[in-house]
């Protein structure tokens, strides 16, 4: 399982990678905007993406909507950690095919609950 | 500012009123020619007072002007340093120094954390199993050698846990210690705080003259509305409580996102 995270600030990127590995995914990239991420995503080994909303460049939403639409990616499960909850950004994500939203700032438990609940479904779904 | 301003209007006013006294007068009498007399000073005063009060609007708008530019030349540092840099330049790299210092204390936390988690998962496995041998020691299960070799490894372990504790105490009083950037940054962002009210109090005085200007000569100004696009992100909500836009807490997302069958 590796899992690729984009955050424009290296300090959060730190954060959920050290509680990625609490959780026992060992296997971690970084991007830290959209714009470095798509072509680690292309790369074709990525398994799970962790993502932020408001990046410089490309952002978080942007990102979604770019892996939803290929079709080598576009069936990578996302998951959004941002500081952005408006409603009608929510929706959004949630319209964009996202499959996770945790708001910052966020508990290690809420994390661990979001990521197992998007692997519970993909099993449910084999 | 405003009495100033519109005593030019109210001794209009006052004019207006007695003339058309005097002009009601003069017509019961049948003067026509003192009541167009009449009209015809009353029409002076008026383009008088107008240009009076645009001259005093004028003058104030100008000293509004000169009063910021003046305030904006004094937003110039101008001792050690650059001479050129402004204090909005200075309050700009002053929030640079914010986030360099809660970077930094960031990772100097999470440095402090990794270094301390090993200690911890380390002394919590030896303490298991010297427990596990210890609670044999307890129920009389330990052959003479085994006792001889645990006896050996509880002084290992002491001394172990020493030294761990001391490196755990060390790391987290660096820890607490990097906790003082929240007085550092707070200096710095009060008094970019108290330069970006002094600034705008400048502005709403200037913009308040320049309204009193445009409605004495008539000028009307599109209001430009900009509606921020969420596909930007907002950054981290402030006012959360009087926003209903906004969502509070992780279990108001979930609740939207199960009504939407997440």
């Amino acid at each position: 399982m590796k899992i690729l995270i984009v955050d424009d600030f290296s300090t959060m990127r730190r954060i959920i990678k050290n509680l990625l590995r609490d959780l026992g995914f060992t296997n971690t990239v970084e991007a830290d905007d959209g714009t470095t991420a798509l072509p680690i995503l292309q790369g074709g080994t990525i398994d799970f993406l962790v993502t932020d909303w408001n990046m410089p460049g490309m952002t978080g939403i942007e990102l979604l909507r770019a892996v939803r639409a290929d079709e080598k990616l576009k069936s990578i499960p996302v998951l959004m950690v941002t500081a952005e909850a408006k409603r009608d950004q929510i929706i959004a994500a949630a319209q964009a095919g996202v499959n996770g939203y945790v708001v910052k700032p966020f508990t290690a438990v809420a994390l661990k609950e979001k990521i197992e609940k998007i692997f519970e479904r993909i099993d449910a779904a084999k | 500012m405003s009495k100033v301003l519109g005593s030019g209007l109210v001794e209009f006013e006052n004019l207006v009123k007695d003339g058309a006294v005097d002009l009601l007068n003069h017509l019961e009498v049948g003067d026509f020619s003192g009541a167009i007399k009449i009209i015809q000073e009353l029409s002076e005063a008026r383009h008088n007072s107008f240009y009076n009060e645009v001259g005093c609007l004028t003058r104030s708008l100008h000293d509004a002007i000169r009063d910021f530019q003046i305030d904006s030349m004094d937003l110039v540092i101008g001792e050690g340093g650059n001479d050129s840099a402004t204090k909005i330049t200075d309050a700009s790299d002053r929030l640079n120094y914010v986030i360099e210092t809660t970077s930094a204390a960031a990772n100097k936390t999470m440095d402090m954390v990794d270094s301390s988690v090993p200690v911890a998962s380390e002394l919590q496995s030896q303490a298991r199993a010297l427990r596990k041998d210890w609670g044999r020691l307890i129920q009389r299960d330990l052959t003479p050698q085994e006792f001889r070799d645990l006896y050996k490894r509880i002084d290992v372990f002491l001394s172990y846990a020493d030294e761990s504790a001391t490196t755990l105490h060390s790391n987290l009083n660096t820890i607490l210690l990097e906790q003082g950037y929240q007085d550092l940054t707070g200096q710095v962002i009060t008094r970019v705080n108290d330069l970006i009210r002094d600034v705008e109090e400048k502005l709403v005085h200037l913009v308040a003259v320049a309204g009193r200007v445009d409605s004495i000569s008539g000028m009307e100004h599109q209001e430009s509305e900009a509606e921020h696009d969420d596909t930007r992100g907002h950054g981290p909500s402030i006012n959360k409580q009087n926003n209903p836009e906004v969502l509070n807490s992780q279990d108001e997302v979930d609740d939207l996102l199960s009504s939407l069958g997440f």
